[in-house]
């Protein structure tokens, strides 16, 4: 008889938790999709750089976006687990200027407060069997007129003029982006990772 | 003795008109924000130096706006960013203040203490040690929505709808805050946001409003209303809200609380049907889960409920004075 009653004590604070737990497997349930392809989806400047640690550190407060000037940070709607609400940028559609205000409005550590020279979002990347300029089929050096780091991030070639080079100073802002006139659009962001720079200025 | 035959002017007293200021209350931090995801569209628009290349809406926006913030600032794309966020967390003149669930949600997920956002919640957890669960009553946007979705329930019943009145166990929420904190702590997310009304009610409706679209928080809103509606009243904060159970447990010894006087009591259980957190003024069975809301203040007709500082609720004081229970009881010695 005892163990009868331990045994549906112990059912009943089973239904309990699974009860209670609901609520977190129906907002879940909301939200099923795997995270979105990164080289479109950039973290806000100074954010954190292990993307488990931004998402631990995010409480999906939505400042970051309220206070950017460009409202270039957006925030995902129906990706699955804790990357709901959690904000990105599109370079594609609407860069960052890199001003600095969501990490000044950031209430947790993950955006964090940086100098725009030490942000690292990413790098970007030129290829060159499509930039106007390179195939020589155009004068244009769009990304360098538009780049707020000036020559430390993307310069011209030295001999040739016009024809854009990205630098180790790049923080992947996308504003380069954003504003180049191919259509297929020749410059993108990617991870930044060793020799990223000097393997493509061969 | 008050006078109950309503032929004498009633005196005026403050405390009866609380409610309606909770109301403005409730109603000012909805509007600002709904104001504040429009007053940032409009920001973009001046730091953009882009009037002219608007189009006709976007330009009406902006003159609206321009009207309303010019008589405040003459610079909007930097001035305007004095209040900024929701009640989750935002900046208000240079103040940065968090929702403590926040804090306590991320403290979690992180498993670690950044101190600046700790800071940012010791005001509103200073305010609830004195005042309780207020957030719930007072500020709450979520409570906004959910307090006119009882009214509405109220009228399909008044037409004929027969709404279920459920009642659960009130301790059932601690459970969810106990979850969602277990939960933080495996997933390494901070779940709460995702099922915290007033949280949602904040990124929605700047989602709605400046990014052209709901999220998913809009439709598990939705189903939080319906399941007042058709389960149980107040049902989301009464059994299920963890910020509802956060702040319960930190108003636990509040100071400032509604008490009744039992010498002017009559008995008429009118506090008991107001209450939105199906309390039991009528008996002093207030509790942690009391909001000062101060319903049952403005509803009561013989002004017997009064707010006290005291960190501890009255033992029961049976039945009230004025009623017919407590007269019978006198008359014949034993209890009713």
């Amino acid at each position: 008889m005892k163990r009868r009653t331990l045994l549906q004590r112990m059912a009943a604070g089973a239904g309990a938790i699974c009860a209670a737990s609901l609520p977190y497997g129906l907002a879940r349930f909301l939200s099923p999709d795997a995270a979105a392809a990164s080289r479109t989806h950039l973290r806000p400047p100074g954010a954190l750089k292990d993307d488990a640690a931004f998402i631990e550190a995010c409480i999906g407060c939505g400042l970051c976006g309220e206070i950017c000037p460009p409202k270039c940070i957006r925030f995902f709607a129906r990706e699955g687990g804790g990357g709901v609400n959690t904000p990105y940028i599109n370079p594609e559609e609407r860069a960052c200027i890199l001003c600095n205000k969501c990490q000044e409005v950031c209430p947790t550590d993950a955006l964090t407060d940086m100098p725009r020279e030490e942000v690292d979002m990413g790098i970007a990347q030129i290829d060159r069997l499509t930039c106007y300029p390179w195939v020589d089929t155009g004068v244009c050096g769009a990304c360098v007129s538009i780049c707020p780091l000036g020559d430390q991030a993307i310069d011209f070639k030295l001999w040739n003029q016009y024809k854009p080079v990205v630098q180790d100073g790049c923080v992947g802002c996308g504003l380069c982006v954003e504003v180049c006139p191919h259509p297929s659009l020749p410059i993108r962001i990617v991870e930044r990772s060793e020799g990223t720079v000097t393997r493509h200025n061969l | 003795m008050p006078d109950t035959t309503g032929t004498a002017e009633k005196k005026f007293l403050l405390r009866r008109h609380v409610n309606k200021l909770r109301w403005v209350s409730l109603a000012t931090v909805f509007v600002m924000l709904i104001l504040l995801p429009y007053i940032h569209v409009y920001q973009t628009f001046v730091a953009a130096h882009a009037y002219d290349f608007l189009a006709p809406a976007e330009k009406q926006l902006y003159d609206v706006m321009r009207f309303v913030t010019s008589p405040l600032t003459s610079d909007p794309a930097e001035e305007l960013d004095a209040i900024k966020g929701s009640t989750w967390s935002g900046n208000f003149f240079g103040l940065k203040l968090s929702d403590p669930l926040a804090v306590l949600g991320q403290i979690a997920a992180a498993r670690r203490v950044y101190v600046p956002i700790l800071v940012s919640a010791l005001i509103p957890i200073g305010l609830t040690l004195v005042f309780g669960r207020f957030f719930c009553g007072w500020i709450c946007p979520a409570t906004f929505l959910y307090e006119l979705n009882t009214n509405f329930g109220d009228l399909l019943n008044r037409l004929g709808f027969r709404l279920h009145r459920r009642r659960f166990d009130r301790r059932f929420k601690y459970l969810v805050l106990a979850m969602g904190i277990i939960l933080a702590a495996v997933t390494g997310s901070v779940l709460m946001a995702a099922i915290y009304p007033p949280a949602i009610i904040g990124r929605e409706l700047y989602y709605a409003i400046a990014l052209g679209g709901f999220g998913s928080g809009a439709v598990f809103f939705v189903f939080t209303l319906l399941f007042d509606l058709l389960v149980a009243r107040r049902g989301f904060c009464r059994y299920l809200c963890p910020g509802g159970a956060l702040y319960s447990l930190l108003g636990r010894f509040r100071l400032l609380r509604i008490q009744r006087v039992v010498e002017d009591c009559n008995d008429c259980a009118k506090c008991n049907a107001v209450c939105e957190f199906g309390l039991n003024p009528l008996r002093d069975d207030f509790g942690q889960e009391c909001n000062n809301c101060s319903a049952c203040i403005a509803v009561c007709p013989t002004d017997a409920l009064i707010f006290r500082a005291q960190i501890h609720d009255q033992p029961d004081q049976g039945p009230g004075h004025l009623g017919r229970h407590y007269r019978h009881r006198s008359e014949t010695g034993k209890d009713a």
